[in-house]
């Protein structure tokens, strides 16, 4: 430490410049990774937030559960098998719909669920629905923006059917479109069908005998295959995934730099007693120091940005994101200081003196 | 061997592979007592490097042994000698080699840091800094000091772990002819009231006068050679 902070202090504009590029970089990562949650969320928060491990779903579906079909019999049978709580019916479809007296159109996604079941969201204005009102739905808050409000009736434009607008639930959302809950009857007078899209445990349990037509499928799997949702995850994924691999090239390129030209220096230090520990400490502690104040610097501005960000842009960044890929920032960068370490450790104490004949 | 600080005794170096061989050193015997401030002279590639280099325990000799301090180094391992090196040889390099980033007196401290001894570090740095007439310079970084200056706090670091012996790679080789005599009286005055003991490799003639031995090297072989010593202080 001796060595690094006082080399640091010294050369401060060299090691404000790669210090900056790396809080740019660190900082376009947090972005990232806050938009791709945030999207992630806004695409499929409905199926993120639900409390189960584990989906029931046609096995034609290809884990898609928009393209499921599950029938009462089917659901009937799982109903029987295990305790009360544990699994429910989930019919979704994707419509679109208008407020009554109001010509533009809004997507949105139903989800029919029980009430009294654990898919049924927490209602955070208005009231709640049961199962014995039908065309009573509870909808999510973004709806409000488009001018829906409690109390309101929202018609399907295809169907002409019509719902009243009892309550408010937020964060739920599929395939970008905000959802929109009913009961199971007001579903079944919407699609004049006895099917579902799933059924949803709470706990996977292989012990439960389903028919052949249907498979598991963990919540996961379900989750990445929403449309579009690993198309969106992959790209943004990769994208994080270059900035690690460009960061860590950046500063092991720069520290190796630096100490290819302190060579001589390095080969001073040696002849006058410092081992390669003790060199290898200062690098390494230089590489620490630099990485530990671009992640906080970092964070400082992508929470920043975060706040002054519209709402309409989707950005979530969750505290075990954030201190993951700060831990991950700094490995990346310490597994670039080890070419510096390997050089440092080749320096011969001799090169110090004149030339050797 | 008692009373030398350092002896070399019938040392060869060879360089190369078995078709390509060199010899930079050739039967090389040498003797420093301690009080005695020793001048190495000769063109360049004549091997005087490779003797400083063994001198201070950074190569190892082909053939024959090297004493420092009554210890025969040529038996010790990597990590003995380089423990040895902390312990007892001070280093002063051509151009001074100071570490660019720490003041004078973070020069002098590191050598404690290396040798994790820093109790009284403070107080023998202040003294010798004091002694080389550097107080004045004590937080100033190298690139604000004069040649000269620099080459003080090179024999003032060199002085920082109490060496037995001092090893001087051509100190006077940045330096015009006054600063470089100030600088070579200055080592020579230390190591004699220090009783320790010095050994100067250098191209400059004029300040031969100031050693007590003069050697010349040629080819690798050493020779004892007081005359220049003595033609240098008739001039005077």
């Amino acid at each position: 430490m001796f060595l690094a902070i006082r080399e640091m202090m010294y050369a401060k504009l060299r090691y404000f410049l790669i210090g900056f590029i790396m809080v740019l970089i660190t900082w376009l990562v947090f972005m990232i990774a806050g938009l791709a949650n945030g999207l992630s969320a806004d695409n499929a928060s409905a199926i993120q937030q639900i409390n189960a491990n584990s989906f029931i779903l046609q096995s034609e579906a290809e884990s898609k559960i928009n393209r499921s079909q599950v029938n009462m019999v089917q659901w009937k049978s799982v109903e029987q098998q295990v305790k009360e709580g544990q699994a429910t019916p989930l019919g979704v479809k994707m419509a679109a719909i208008s407020k009554i007296g109001k010509s533009k159109k809004i997507d949105i996604t139903v989800f029919a669920v029980d009430p009294k079941e654990f898919l049924m969201p927490v209602v955070i204005q208005g009231k709640s629905m049961n199962n014995n009102e039908k065309r009573e739905v509870v909808v999510d808050q973004s709806l409000q923006q488009e001018g829906i409000n409690i109390g309101d009736w929202i018609v399907d434009t295809d169907t002409s059917s019509k719902w009243k607008v009892v309550g408010f639930t937020k964060n739920k959302s599929y395939s970008h479109s905000p959802v929109i809950f009913m009961n199971l009857s007001s579903w079944k007078a919407w699609t004049k069908k006895d099917t579902f899209q799933a059924i949803v445990l709470r706990e996977t349990d292989s012990k439960i005998k389903i028919d052949q037509q249907l498979e598991f499928v963990p919540k996961e799997q379900v989750l990445e295959s929403t449309p579009g949702y690993k198309e969106e995850q992959g790209s943004l994924q990769m994208m994080i995934a270059f900035l690690f691999v460009i960061a860590s090239f950046i500063q092991a390129v720069f520290f190796y730099v630096i100490t290819l030209q302190k060579s001589h220096q390095f080969g001073v230090l040696k002849a006058i007693g410092a081992n390669t520990k003790f060199l290898a400490q200062s690098v390494v502690a230089q590489i620490l120091s630099i990485s530990i104040v671009t992640v906080v610097v970092s964070i400082g501005l992508t929470y920043g940005s975060a706040f002054v960000l519209p709402d309409s842009v989707p950005f979530l960044l969750e505290t075990n994101t954030s201190v993951g890929f700060s831990v991950l920032m700094i490995v990346v960068s310490l597994v670039g200081a080890l070419l510096s370490v390997y050089h440092i450790s080749k320096v011969e104490a001799i090169d110090a003196i004149g030339r050797v004949e | 061997m008692m009373n030398h600080m350092l002896a070399f005794e019938r040392v060869s170096k060879v360089y190369g592979e078995k078709t390509n061989q060199t010899a930079a050193l050739k039967d090389v015997s040498l003797e420093v007592k301690a009080g005695e401030f020793v001048a190495i002279i000769g063109p360049s590639g004549s091997g005087k490097s490779t003797l400083l280099s063994m001198a201070g325990l950074l190569l190892s000799p082909t053939n024959g042994n090297v004493y420092l301090d009554n210890v025969e180094i040529t038996k010790l391992s990597e990590k003995e000698r380089a423990q040895l090196r902390l312990q007892k040889i001070g280093f002063v390099f051509q151009a001074s080699n100071l570490i660019p980033y720490l003041s004078v007196l973070d020069q002098l401290l590191l050598i404690g840091k290396l040798a994790s001894n820093s109790k009284g570090m403070k107080q023998r740095a202040d003294r010798l800094l004091k002694e080389l007439g550097l107080s004045h310079r004590t937080h100033h970084f190298p690139a604000q000091l004069s040649g000269g200056e620099k080459q003080r706090v090179a024999i003032a670091r060199a002085w920082m772990n109490d060496p037995e012996i001092i090893l001087a790679d051509e100190p006077t080789a940045s330096l015009d002819s006054k600063r470089g005599r100030e600088v070579v009286e200055m080592l020579a005055s230390e190591v004699k009231r220090k009783g320790k003991a010095g050994i100067m490799v250098t191209h400059d003639e004029r300040v031969l006068d100031l050693c007590d031995h003069v050697y010349t090297i040629k080819d690798g072989v050493l020779h004892l050679d007081d005359k220049v010593l003595f033609s240098g202080q008739m001039q005077e």
